[in-house]
Parts: structure tokens; sequence; C-alpha cells
């Protein structure tokens, strides 16, 4: 019965993950150690309030499976990525409903935001163009680019993550990157074109 | 990373931190989960309904009682006690078997104002399918705490009063090795050494090491926590645990109830001693000990006990009982997610092969008592030479039809 303060920085998530199993209340320290990277990637694709909840479900998914994590793998991120991914599948409607605002918040109210708010808008959303691409990609797409561009995930996590070879990570992202160009390519940022999809 | 994905790198949105009351909730709920879930517990799903529970056969661990008589059992009359080696619990599939236990462990927490530890208590109750072919459930009475050896009892460790119902859902697919209803543990290896082989493979993938032994012998107590096997089995994983380097066997060690047992227990790495007690002719667990054998900062006297629990009683039921506020538990639908990483294309074998359904062969009226034909056991290999990786690790009894449960 460790307290987790006892917890050294230098073990890494895997002996930490290995320890918790015969310490339960061990697992906390891998909370404190991605919390927050899990809910900025979590609160990016789905905005604040459903972050929060699947931050939280996410460590309690982990904590549950945790006898079968892998071992051979030093860093948990790859695997608390996974479970966040698979998480944010169960709010793809929200999803899909914040995207499409995001989408339009420049078409509905052209030029009627001064600097701050616009500032705002492009800050804290994502900017029209980008939403408007991402409305054209399958979920399993917009997962893997969402995994690699805003987890920052390498190519070997991201195939750890979505539990597929890296190889087919690789060509789906060779196809994503095609269709990605033809999204986005020419289209002006604030244009009214009009985007079916 | 290529234009396009910078593309989406740079312009990822700006989101605001995560509102430290909601993270420190969300940390809370998970420590909580952790002093509950002490041993392994099992993934959760949905909860069928099922209406008043029939009681049909208890064995105590020293205090047991049959409530009533149930064909083919070992059927005294109502209220009798049953003497430990007389009766066997014989649970069919279907069945429930319900583990009633006390239990006193460390709670440990650090928050904004500070740390602060206590000795938490609860009086718990737990359903689990003898075949894992249905979700069981689990009953948390809290009990007066105690205060930490040498310590105060914090503030809020005196909002103990209260009960929690929470479903268990059962994944056995999911579970593989680490399942542990009755289904599974009947077909355990009666064989000690090839049982103790099986704890490090389920501990540790079978990698050997100072950690792997301390592993082995927390997969023991796994195993045995709020469980039941027959006695073929308990009598193999009791040798099989005094097998395990470092584990010391001691008489007359008692549990919270005050019944005497023979203990195996290990020093564990922050100079404690952890013990699991049992029944010296049944060897059904009694309960877990834990006491402090060295002096460390910060830590209390030597002799103090951090941990005492003990298992009340077993019983088998038909029926779940109506229980009101179930909380649900809904990992099993994210099955997917809770998968461990597969980092490479690893060639499994397939849990696909042939293998005997455990339930038939073994829940019969009279187990064959030396039959090894009764363990599917096809797994030995794979634990000697070569590590397997922990998602290699042998499935004897992949149950995937869970009627109830899904």
């Amino acid at each position: 019965m460790v307290g987790v303060q006892d917890i050294p920085e230098t073990l890494d998530d895997s002996a930490l993950i290995a320890q918790s199993m015969a310490d339960p209340e061990c697992f906390a320290a891998l909370f404190d150690r991605h919390a927050d990277e899990i809910h900025r990637y979590a609160a990016r694709r789905l905005g604040q309030e459903p972050a929060e909840d699947v931050t939280g479900e996410v460590f309690l998914v982990a904590f549950r499976s945790r006898a079968r994590y892998d071992r051979s793998w030093p860093d948990a991120r790859p695997w608390l990525y996974g479970i966040a991914t698979k998480l944010v599948a169960q709010h793809r409607r929200a999803e899909r409903r914040r995207i499409n605002a995001m989408a339009k918040v420049s078409v509905e109210r052209p030029g009627t935001f001064d600097e701050r708010s616009a500032d705002r808008v492009t800050a804290e959303q994502l900017q029209p163009r980008l939403a408007r691409a991402l409305t054209r990609l399958s979920a399993a797409e917009r997962d893997l680019l969402l995994l690699v561009a805003w987890a920052d995930l390498t190519y070997e996590d991201a195939a750890v993550a979505l539990g597929v070879p890296v190889g087919t990570v690789r060509s789906r992202l060779h196809r994503l990157r095609v269709k990605l160009r033809r999204a986005l390519g020419g289209i002006d940022p604030f244009a009214e074109e009009p985007q079916h999809g | 990373m290529d234009d396009e994905i910078r593309t989406f790198a740079d312009g990822a949105p700006d989101v605001p931190p995560y509102w430290p009351e909601a993270r420190a909730k969300a940390r809370e709920r998970l420590l909580r989960e952790a002093r509950e879930g002490r041993g392994f517990r099992f993934p959760r799903l949905g909860w069928q309904a099922v209406a008043a529970f029939g009681v049909t056969v208890a064995l105590v661990g020293g205090v047991a009682v049959v409530l009533s008589g149930q064909p083919g059992g070992p059927g005294p009359g109502v209220g009798t006690s049953v003497a430990l080696t007389t009766g066997e619990l014989d649970p069919r599939p279907g069945q429930f078997i319900v583990v009633e236990s006390d239990t006193m462990y460390t709670s440990e927490s650090v928050d904004g104002s500070g740390h602060s530890r206590w000795l938490y208590r609860t009086h718990r109750k737990i359903w689990r399918s003898a075949d894992a072919s249905a979700n069981g459930l689990l009953l948390i009475e809290g009990r007066e705490p105690k205060p930490y050896p040498g310590e105060a009892l914090p503030e809020q460790a005196r909002d103990w009063r209260g009960s929690d119902w929470m479903q268990l859902a059962s994944c056995p697919g999911r579970l593989a090795a680490w399942r542990t209803d009755y289904a599974y543990l009947s077909v355990l290896p009666t064989d000690p050494v090839i049982l103790r082989k099986r704890l490090y493979e389920r501990a540790s993938g079978g990698k050997p090491g100072a950690d792997a032994d301390k592993q082995a012998f927390v997969a023991a107590g796994d195993l045995l926590r709020e469980t039941y096997m027959p006695k073929e089995q308990r009598d193999a994983l009791f040798m099989a645990i005094g097998g395990i380097p470092g584990v010391k066997a001691a008489q007359n060690v008692e549990d919270s109830a005050g019944r005497k047992g023979v203990a195996l227990g290990r020093d564990s790495d922050n100079g404690t001693l952890e013990q699991l007690i049992f029944d010296p002719e049944s060897h059904l667990l009694l309960g877990e000990r834990v006491t402090v054998i060295a002096q460390k900062d910060g830590r209390p006297p030597v002799g103090s006990v951090l941990a005492l629990t003990a298992q009340l009683n077993v019983s088998v039921v038909d029926k779940l009982p109506d229980a009101p506020n179930v909380a649900a538990d809904g990992s099993c639908s994210v099955e997917q997610a809770s998968a461990s990483p597969q980092p490479t294309t690893v060639p499994t074998p397939g849990p696909t092969d042939p293998q005997p359904a455990p339930t038939e062969a073994v829940l019969t009226e009279e187990p064959a008592t030396d039959e090894p034909a009764a363990e599917p056991a096809p797994t030995e290999p794979n634990i000697t030479e070569a590590p397997a990786p922990v998602d290699d690790a042998p499935e004897p009894a992949p149950m995937e039809d869970s009627p109830a449960g899904s």
C-alpha cells in the first residue's frame, strides 16, 4: 500500500501499471502523469464538458483493464489515447455537431465579428476550412488524422492506439493526405463556397 | 509530418485547461475504484434485473450455514452448521456464487489540503456467475473506520455510512486468463508445480525475476479473493503459493473474525508482511493480513496491522437479489477500447481451437478426482522457454456465448 506520492518519476508507465496490480491506488499516478494531455485531446475533439467525462472514463477503463496492458511498452500514452479515441467515438454525434458548427461560423456570420471575437473563434475553435475538411473524412480517417495531428503521436504510437499494424497506418495516411489536399486545396479560409457533406 | 497534416496540427483548437475541480473529481473517482476493487474486478456491463434470490447451499469458512437443500447437494437441514471438511459446494452453470466478507484496508489520499490516511472498513457481499455467463452484483456497506496506527482519524474518514450496489459486468472473453469465475478456476491444474507456473504466467507473462515472484503471489491472492474453487484446486494452489520464492508459512494467524489459520506470506517492498490466511484443512481462504515488519520513515511501528479481512461465508444461489439503485457497469461495452495495445502483428494461434467447455466437464455431481482429462490445459508449453506476451496468455475456456450477459 504505497502512497501515490511515493512513486518515483523514473518509474516508467509500464512498471507503474505492473505495480498497480499489487497496489491499485498507485494507478492514480498514471492519472497525474497523463490526465491533462488526454483531456486536451478530448476537449479538442468534443469540447470542454464532454471532455471531462471522457477523461475520467478513460482512466477508469484503463484501470479496469490494466492487467492486460502490454508491459513491453514503457509509455502508456498510446494505450490511453486508444481508449480515449474509442470513447470519443461514443460521442460521434456530438462531435459531428461541433465540427459542423465550426465549419459554419464564417458562413453564417460573415464579417460580423470584430477583431477580438474573430481571434477567439480561430483560437478556441477550428478554422472553418479545416472543420469543413474534417466533415469529409470517415470516422476512422478522422481518428487517425487527429491522433497524429492533435495528440502528436508517431505512426507507431498511432498504430498501437488504433490496434492496427503500422503499415496500415502508413497507407491510410497516404490516402488521407490525398483526400485532404483536395479538400483544402485552393479554398480560402473565409470563402463562402457552399460545402456539401 | 506532411503539409496537410501539419496544417491540422497548427490549426488545433486551443482548449481551456482541465478544470481543477473536474480533474480532482475524476481522480478521486479513480482512487475510489482502486480502493473498492482490490484484487481483480470484473469489468462491467449492463445489468439484468432478476427476481428475489433463492439460497440453496451455504458453505462456511468455519461459520458456514446451509440454508436449504439442493438436489444432489450435501443437504443438512436449514440452519445447520456444516463442518468445513464435509460440505463442498457444487455450483451449476447459471447459478451464482456468493461471498461475504469484512475488510479493512489502508486508504491514502493526497489532495489540495495535504496527505491523509486511515483504515477504512467495509462489509462486502458479492454475487458472481459460476460460469461467467451473466453479470454479477456487489454490495458494499460502510463500517466504522479505524485511525491509521499512531495517527488521528481524519475528517474525511468520518463519512463512512451507507451502502452501494454495483453491477459487475461479465466479459469472460476479454478477461481471458484473468478470469476468476468458478468454471475457470475449477479447471486449473491440480499439479502444484504446473499451477505455480500458471501463476507466473498470469502475473508477468512468465518472465523470471524478483518482481515476478511478488507478482505471482499477488496473482494467487487474486484467484482466491471472493471466489470459490474445488478442493483439489485449493489444495494445489496452497502448495503452489508455498513454492513461490520468498513465501513463508506461519501458524495460528488470525483473520478479522478471530479465526486462526495457516498463513502464507511474503515481505513487500515497503516494509510489510502480506499474508493470505487459510483454513489448515479445507484450504479455503479465511482472510488477508498486512503487518508492518520494518521501521521506516513515515511508517507506523513494527507490528501495526494495516489490512485485515475475513471471508465469512460462501454460498450458491440461483438468482441475483433485487437491488436498488445499482451503479451500471458499462466497461464491457468498450471492449475494444480496453484491449491492450498490439504493437506489432503478433501472429496468435487464435483461441479458436476446440476446447472442452468447462461447465459441462466439471460441474458434475462427483468431480472425478484422478482424471487429468478434466483439465483442458493445452497451454503449458507456452510458459517455459519463451515468455509469451501478456495477450497470448492461455485461454482455457473461451465462453463466447454469454446469453444472459449481453
